[in-house]
């Protein structure tokens, strides 16, 4: 009886030193010490041993990234590059990759993100560098969209380069709107109260619904609405009272404050809403006639937001812990190069961030929008979002305090006090 | 009851060990990362750092840059004093990041090590301002934010001891998503006690097609929660969702679209959510109790004269006390840390009315990536967790944890 005591004693003991070496070690530092090396497949057996790059993308509603991603497979024998789909959700992509990147994990080497991320990336010590491969590849800055390459710089180092810029527009339909008022629109010398003006005018005209659609549920979206109702936050409360009119208009959807780009477009693009704000991504899905687009493009104009359109967009950057660099930057350099950013202007109606595309003919033929002078205005009058190193937490208090109000009704002061305190940063 | 000598504490000891690493561990890693201002993308505050440190990466990188730069510049600066400082820096910074070439990404740094660090950062960035008034440089943005960087590069403590908990304290949103948790954890708990208790009794009855009965009111407790969250967002949607248009339709609330973009509605929606789900777990649990009756009590009770009432209260609830606590118990605990029906519902929307403390805590840890904020705001709610179960334990039930 005591020798079994005895071995199940050992036997507990045995047991519980292999469950300590299971859950005692956890690590608080990132350690991205490592120098980047090509993983073990680098032998001369040519191309039976691609090199696997790991791409973390946003899901595309066009074919556009996939066609990218296809041409650059196809361009060299070297590299693969796999896309891993990220959600549409900007913020819990945010959180996705931060959880990625802050273990100091190698799992992307090449990752999309959203302008107003790349600043906390870089600070954080996520991203590597680019300039000096930049430099080797005898690649100017100024060849890029200017606005997307301000964002990607952090403290003199350039991280990053554009995947697509992005402002926001406002879609009208042209077969309803009169062609004084298309006229006013695209001159961009109308308010808001005017543009409530004409939803009221034309909502339930030729089979429509709504009037005006925009993003206002609790989320990133609800941020870059803000801004463009206020005037990048010049007029706060005026911004935030002609927000509450429109919500309970009756001829805005009931669901408004739940609203994102997605309920966007498929409400303007079925034909059921005159007005939308939206990005320019819009316009691709309409001229590719997408699942259930029943909008044809000559029905569709586009013109400046009256307080001008947010600048967004997405940029290209290198995980400092990516074991393939040299392979990351090629793709990345491809992408955003003219080859691909005429993939994705073509494929997916994306404004190119390469410059000299802007006056190709090709991409002109292929991107009708470019030739639209409504564009070309709202490309002249875009506005920025808070610019914070906080910006996360900035945006957050913003989508709640504007979320609260919008969905009572009550407590208008109380939120624009608080959203002026977040962007003074106190 | 024998002494305990050291064989017998060794057949303990497995029992110790074992609560220490899972239990203890990671609530006093938590506990430990509330003393500093933790916060994963600042690169100044990306560890523990009780002394000063030396980020050797960022220096190095940031040396290169700064060569780079100056190197580019040198043919905009025609005095050849100014040319022989700028080389020297160049030089001294190279060697400089030479010398850490191949060390760990931070490490521990002497006081002379930082004090020569000073200084070049002191004088580089002397440098490079009169470089800047002095001749049209083509990185005259760049050098000054540059040379910050060089300072950047030496890591201060950010130990801060208990301030993580005055500010923790002085949150407003801490303490609206307190009162959330509170209220959504009370009301829920509560109802779902009524109803689970309720359906328990209609289970514990022999009747035909017990086996199915029992079977499909356990669905909902089956459905993954954040399955069940997305399930009923669709079917709460102002437009479209069949339970809005009915809640509508039966008066319950006067528009369909005030379920998930009001305060109240959306705390209505997610308790309602949460009640559905967690029913069937609440009753299973009191069934568990209401089997161990015998059912003698009730016929010997029955003789004696008592009605359904009586024998329901004097007999059954006195009897189902155990379990009633344990149930309690779980489902405030679980209801306390609600997270993944919230989320996926509402996100703690609108405007923050349903936001829970696990809610607010993954936003600061995760989407702020402020650990040390977010610990503090997890050692709150293990406090209050810790509160709940010791009231439980204590004040209701001694008998929960005795033996007979």
């Amino acid at each position: 009886m005591k020798r079994v005591s005895f071995k199940l004693l050992a036997f507990s003991l045995v047991l519980l030193l292999a469950l300590a070496g299971c859950g005692g070690g956890t690590s608080t530092q990132n350690q991205g010490g490592t120098p980047p090396t090509d993983q073990g497949g680098q032998t001369n057996q040519g191309a039976a041993t691609k090199i696997t790059l790991k791409f973390a993308a946003q899901n595309d509603n066009t074919p556009a990234t996939q066609k990218v991603i296809d041409a650059f497979n196809q361009s060299q024998d070297k590299y693969t590059v796999e896309w891993v789909q990220m959600t549409n959700d900007s913020a819990q992509m945010h959180d996705q990759l931060l959880n990625s990147l802050s273990s100091g994990s190698s799992e992307y080497d090449v990752l999309s993100m959203d302008v107003v991320w790349a600043g906390e990336f870089a600070g954080a010590g996520y991203l590597e560098p680019i300039d000096l491969f930049m430099k080797d590849a005898g690649l100017n800055k100024e060849d890029y969209n200017a606005g997307s390459m301000a964002s990607g710089n952090y403290k003199g180092k350039q991280y990053t380069l554009p995947f697509f810029p992005d402002l926001g527009l406002l879609y009208f339909r042209k077969d309803l709107v009169s062609a004084e008022d298309a006229a006013k629109l695209e001159s961009g010398n109308y308010t808001y109260q005017d543009l409530y003006d004409m939803s009221k005018k034309y909502a339930k005209q030729g089979g429509t619904e709504y009037g005006f659609v925009y993003q206002s549920k609790q989320y990133e979206g609800l941020t870059v609405n803000v801004t463009e109702f206020t005037k990048s936050f010049q007029d706060i409360k005026g911004g935030l009272e002609m927000m509450y009119q429109f919500t309970t208009a009756p001829f805005t959807p009931k669901d408004i404050l739940n609203f994102t780009e997605g309920e966007t477009h498929t409400a303007f693009e079925q034909g059921k809403a005159v007005f939308a704000r939206n990005w320019p991504y819009q316009f691709g899905r309409i001229n590719g006639k997408e699942d259930g687009v029943t909008v044809s493009v000559d029905q569709v104009g586009i013109a400046p937001l009256p307080n001008g359109g947010s600048v967004g967009g997405w940029l290209l950057g290198l995980n400092k812990n990516s074991k393939n660099m040299e392979g990351a930057w090629e793709f990345l350099k491809f992408v955003a190069g003219p080859e691909g950013q005429k993939i994705m202007s073509k494929e997916g109606g994306y404004l190119p961030g390469f410059n000299a595309l802007l006056s190709d003919e090709e991409v002109k033929t292929a991107n009708v929008m470019l030739t639209y002078p409504g564009f070309q205005k709202a490309l002249a009058s875009t506005i920025a979002r808070p610019v914070s190193p906080e910006y996360s937490k900035v945006s957050d208090t913003i989508q709640v305090e504007a979320h609260k109000y919008l969905s009572s009704g009550s407590g208008l002061d109380q939120a624009v006090s608080a959203i002026q305190a977040a962007i003074e940063g106190k | 009851m024998k002494r305990m000598g050291f064989k017998e504490f060794l057949f303990i000891l497995p029992a110790l060990l074992l609560i220490g690493i899972f239990s203890l561990w990671p609530v006093l890693q938590s506990f430990v990362y509330t003393f500093f201002d933790y916060r994963l993308n600042d690169q100044q505050k990306a560890g523990l750092y009780i002394n000063e440190r030396f980020n050797t990466d960022l220096f190095q990188e940031t040396a290169l840059y700064i060569g780079m730069f100056l190197d580019e510049d040198k043919k905009n600066i025609t005095d050849s004093a100014d040319l022989e400082k700028v080389n020297q820096t160049i030089k001294r910074l190279d060697q400089l990041a030479k010398a850490y070439k191949g060390k760990e990404k931070v490490i521990s740094i002497s006081a002379e090590e930082k004090k020569e660090m000073t200084t070049l950062y002191e004088e580089t960035a002397s440098l490079v301002s009169s470089l800047v008034k002095k001749y049209p440089l083509i990185h005259k943005e760049d050098l000054p934010a540059l040379t910050e960087d060089l300072k950047n590069s030496i890591i201060p403590s950010n130990f801060i001891g208990l301030n993580g908990y005055a500010k923790v304290l002085s949150d407003e949103r801490v303490r609206i998503a307190l009162w959330n948790t509170f209220f959504f954890t009370v009301v829920s708990v509560f109802i779902e006690l009524l109803l689970g208790l309720g359906l328990a009794l209609i289970l514990n009855k022999a009747m035909v097609g017990q086996g199915f009965i029992r079977t499909t009111s356990l669905i909902p407790w089956a459905i993954p929660t954040a399955v069940a969250a997305l399930m009923w967002s669709y079917m709460y949607d102002g437009t479209s969702g069949i339970m809005a248009n009915l809640f509508q339709w039966i008066g319950l609330v006067p528009d369909s679209r005030d379920l998930l973009l009001t305060g109240g509605g959306a705390m209505f929606s997610t308790i309602f959510a949460d009640v559905w789900k967690t029913t069937p777990y609440m009753a299973l649990l009191l069934l568990a109790g209401l089997q161990n009756i015998s059912g003698t009590l009730y016929e010997a009770a029955s003789i004696d004269g008592a009605g359904r009432f009586q024998s329901f209260f004097r007999i059954t609830l006195p009897l189902l006390k155990p379990s009633i606590l344990v149930a309690l118990l779980f489902r405030t605990l679980d209801a306390f840390r609600v997270f993944d029906l919230i989320y996926v519902l509402t996100g703690g929307g609108p405007g923050g009315s349903t936001e829970t403390l696990s809610v607010y805590g993954y936003k600061v840890m995760f989407a702020q990536s402020n650990f040390g904020y977010g610990s503090v705001v997890v050692m709150l709610m293990f406090v209050c967790v810790a509160l709940i179960a010791i009231f439980y334990v204590k004040l209701l039930g001694a008998n929960l944890m005795e033996k007979n």
